[in-house]
């Protein structure tokens, strides 16, 4: 028991750099290689079978007459093969002393292009994301080591500006209000002439920057709870939300003037309901927002090829086709617009596209020739896939 | 003092004017970096109130232009990113000064003032002339002690006359510092608040008119 144990510590211990591991095999290989030529040097000596004969098992005894005849020498043969034997052992142990040298030297050589690439990829994760270690040469196993690696570093570095990018526009987005808000407040009571109906007035201005503010943290709470995804799958109809949320926004519809054609199929499928009403909740409420008076909206769900979706289309301003894709993203806004406490909080459709991405749903959207845009999410086709 | 805010938030924007005005200072809005660079170009403002995050022309570039232009209009920036990378950044872009936001308005309002008081030749913080002094930050003008009721515009006067020393200062040029670009340029709105702050001023007369619509302060 404690003998095993110990073996077990003494093989887990020398636990060295891989230039030494290989080094040590490289010796460790020659030293074999002589050790077995030796072993065919010795077996296939002349007399080696004729003392064999009487020295090798003493179970099977020779015939009397085999080890007679050589007897007589034997004791001189062995003092000549012990100085043969010496000579050989020291040989063998200078030649593996070369052996652990060159292939010490030999390991070096062929490790140092890894070496290269540690020190390269030390200096890129310390800071410099975007440097890559462009790694030359055969296509060999570190140049795919370099080129993965260089993947990896692309990946970070996209996520991490995707991330500085977010956190920017989110203060920016934040402090804004938060400015207005206090400017406005504090003008106003700074004014030795102010009235009831000025005071009143900056207060009426303050409170619309604060519930703007509202909308803006609710909606980053949503995209955060999005984000971690679906924790529960259950079945639900979209077309049963879609009329919730239409029945909701429709005064917001009526002050504009605008038209919302709903057709309303059955369309089942499975995922979070409270996400999936988020998601057609922000769609209609853009579809709203981003329209023109006397504009329409027009929200479909049905069931197609066997996988449920809901379109929701919108006329409004005209969006040039090669923007369509970064009004998915936070805080994009069409170039014309300005930060207003009426504006959307530049969050809806970000948090469409994360909700159709936890639900594996297909989002597409295009704009429309005439302004607008069109907007449809297809569901998975199959049962609730497993969590 | 004549001032542009350059801020996209109409709100803000309105709000930061009406109390900039309040303190007598003369004041043009804009709300894109576009329209700020044109008014840069026609008028010479003392300081420019930038919003960094501007649509149009970003608040970088301007600050650019008006550095490369060697421009003597003081830029204060304004911006939402406060980390210290990004007042560093502002302020190598040539920004003379950088207020995170939210800021307090009476801070704003003083960096616009001692921003202004750097606009060479460098003024004292009390400006005085005779037994006239007047402390811009304050708002209060005093004459021989007692202390003078002055409306905005009045106070606005006396400060630039004040400011320039014995130099003679034009109608037209009392016109564009202390009147922002709704005033119209053939009002005789300079000729009657003179008048208005003579008499607050009193005896002996203290502004003296120099030929071809001129003004000046010291004794007659």
């Amino acid at each position: 028991m404690r003998h095993s144990r110990v073996a077990a510590t003494a093989l887990r211990l020398p636990r060295r750099t891989l230039r030494a591991q290989l080094a040590l095999l490289y010796a460790a290989l020659f030293g074999l290689a002589v050790a077995v030529v030796a072993a065919f040097g010795v077996i296939f000596k002349p007399d080696f079978l004729v003392r064999a004969g009487c020295t090798a098992d003493p179970r099977t005894p020779s015939p009397p007459g085999a080890c007679g005849q050589s007897g007589l020498s034997f004791a001189g043969t062995i003092t000549h093969d012990v100085q043969q034997h010496l000579a050989g052992v020291a040989l063998i142990a200078v030649l593996a002393v070369l052996a652990l040298g060159l292939g010490w030297l030999i390991a070096g050589r062929v490790l140092r292009p890894l070496r290269t690439i540690t020190a390269s990829a030390r200096d890129i994760s310390a800071g410099n994301l975007d440097q890559r270690l462009a790694i030359s040469g055969p296509d060999d196993e570190f140049r795919q080591l370099g080129d993965t690696l260089d993947g990896l570093f692309g990946r970070l570095e996209a996520s991490f500006g995707a991330q500085r990018h977010f956190v920017a526009n989110a203060s920016h987005e934040l402090r804004t209000p938060l400015t207005a808000e206090k400017t406005v407040l504090q003008v106003a009571l700074a004014d030795p002439d102010a009235t009831a109906a000025t005071l009143r007035s900056a207060c009426e201005k303050a409170l619309e920057w604060n519930e703007r503010q509202g909308r803006l943290v609710d909606a980053l709470l949503t995209l955060a709870s999005s984000e971690r995804g679906i924790e529960r799958w259950e079945p639900f109809d979209l077309a049963g939300i879609a009329r919730n949320v239409i029945r909701e926004q429709q005064p917001d519809a009526g002050r504009r003037a605008l038209r919302i054609d709903a057709a309303l199929a059955a369309a089942p499928t499975a995922g979070d309901p409270a996400l999936a009403e988020s998601l057609i909740a922000n769609l209609v409420g853009n579809a709203i927002r981003h329209n023109q008076d006397g504009g329409h909206v027009a929200i479909t769900t049905a069931v197609t090829d066997g996988r449920s979706a809901i379109t929701v289309s919108n006329s409004g301003p005209l969006i040039p086709p090669d923007e369509v894709d970064r009004l998915f993203q936070p805080f994009q806004r069409l170039g014309s617009e300005r930060l207003r406490a009426a504006s959307g909080h530049g969050l809806g459709l970000a948090i469409v596209s994360t909700i159709a991405d936890v639900h594996a749903a297909a989002l597409t959207a295009s704009a429309r020739p005439e302004g607008g845009l069109d907007v449809t999410v297809r569901f998975p086709p199959q049962e609730p896939p497993p969590s | 003092m004549r001032v542009l805010v350059a801020e996209d938030v109409e709100d803000l924007a309105t709000a930061i004017a009406a109390g900039l005005r309040r303190e007598g200072m003369a004041v043009d809005v804009v709300l894109d970096g576009t329209s700020a660079l044109e008014h840069l170009a026609v008028t010479g403002y003392d300081v420019v109130v930038l919003d960094r995050d501007l649509p149009g022309t970003h608040g970088d570039e301007i600050c650019r232009r008006l550095t490369a232009r060697g421009s003597s209009s003081r830029v204060l920036m304004l911006t939402a990113a406060s980390t210290v990378r990004d007042r560093v950044e502002g302020l190598g872009l040539g920004a003379d000064d950088y207020l995170p936001k939210p800021f307090d308005f009476a801070e704003l309002v003083a960096r616009i003032r001692a921003l202004g008081r750097r606009s060479a030749p460098s003024l004292p913080p009390v400006l005085e002339g005779g037994d006239v002094s007047l402390d811009p930050s304050r708002r209060v003008a005093f004459r021989a002690g007692r202390r003078l009721e002055l409306s905005p515009k009045e106070f606005g006067l006396l400060e630039y006359l004040l400011a320039a020393g014995d130099r003679v200062v034009s109608a037209e040029e009392l016109l564009e510092r202390v009147w922002d670009e709704a005033a119209d340029p053939f009002t005789t709105a300079v000729k009657q608040t003179m008048r208005r702050l003579r008499v607050k001023l009193g005896d002996p007369p203290v502004i003296r008119t120099v030929r071809e619509g001129g003004y000046q302060i010291g004794p007659l």
